[in-house]
């Protein structure tokens, strides 16, 4: 349904020119958990034209504490298509493919034939590190982000940068299988990504290139590190 | 030899936010790491003086040394 004035409180933020930008640009978000709903719903929202949603999960009770797509009416349906009929009610103009699969490197050339920019909201800091290989192999910019109690991390790789390897490369699991993720961590993280995303659809300079922002929301610091290439 | 140290997220859980710490010369980041009861595998980033290093760079009188925990939550 195009509605009238949908995009009128986008204004000035962004100009007539980037919004046309947004609505021809094709956006991978690869898992649709706690900062993939968000991030998805953001886009939607925002006016990106296509979204292409990648999770091999179904909802279950325990995504309700922070998961926007999850309710207590469609748990157990695939967080793919729960997202899809989510976003069909908040902005139809959007087409939204729905992939129920986990993401691995060797269908990375397929699952972003036609993307533009590729956001990663895994749980997985291997397949982080492997999702970063993909898009520097297909020239798409990848935005990062990650969470973990009342903490966060994100970040913008461009082709050649190795942001991701550097503060993903070690180790299997994160902090957050005991220190869980609360609904306010996702929430921030997911904008911030977004922010970011953004710009870089409409041709800016996104900020945190070979960098990342360290969110601390117990203290509410943003203190924001650089990645050298060395 | 000085040096100071920070911790981010859940490193600071029961330690500290920043302190300077006196250290015997040739000191690595290893026994920084072994001061603070950190294992080098719960370590995924560790910035000396903004750049990026190993458990076994020898450190400096007047370094400042920022220790990171892997976030990895989506």
């Amino acid at each position: 349904m195009t509605i009238e004035g949908r995009y009128l409180r986008n204004k000035k933020t962004l100009t007539d020119e980037d919004q046309q930008k947004l609505a021809k640009s094709c956006v991978a978000i690869v898992g649709c958990g706690g900062l993939g709903g968000y991030i998805a719903e953001e886009l939607a929202r925002i006016g990106v034209g296509r979204l292409v949603l990648i999770d091999g999960d179904r909802l279950e009770v325990s995504n309700l504490n922070r998961q926007i797509m999850a309710t207590e009416l469609n748990i157990g349906q695939w967080k793919v298509e729960a997202a899809r009929d989510r976003l069909r009610s908040v902005n139809s103009e959007v087409k939204v493919e729905s992939i129920k699969e986990w993401f691995k490197e060797e269908k990375g050339p397929e699952m972003f034939r036609e993307v533009d920019l590729v956001f990663d909201a895994l749980d997985s800091p291997a397949t982080r590190v492997e999702l970063e290989r993909v898009c520097h192999r297909l020239k798409l910019p990848l935005v990062f982000a990650s969470i973990a109690g009342w903490f966060g991390q994100i970040g913008v790789s461009l082709p050649g940068d190795f942001s991701v390897l550097r503060l993903f490369g070690h180790g299997e699991r994160g902090v957050e299988s005991t220190w869980g993720n609360p609904a306010f961590t996702p929430a921030v993280l997911a904008s911030l990504s977004v922010a970011e995303g953004v710009k870089l659809l409409a041709g800016r300079m996104p900020a945190l290139r070979r960098a990342w922002l360290q969110v601390d929301l117990l203290t509410m610091e943003f203190e924001r590190f650089e990645i050298n290439n060395t | 030899m000085r040096v100071t140290v920070k911790l981010f997220a859940t490193f600071r859980d029961g330690r500290f936010k920043v302190e300077e710490k006196n250290l015997s010369e040739d000191s690595q980041v290893l026994d920084v790491l072994q001061l603070l009861n950190i294992l080098p595998e719960e370590v995924a980033i560790c910035l000396v003086n903004g750049r990026d290093v190993k458990e076994q760079h020898v450190l400096n009188d007047g370094d400042t040394i920022a220790l990171f925990p892997p976030v990895g939550g989506g």
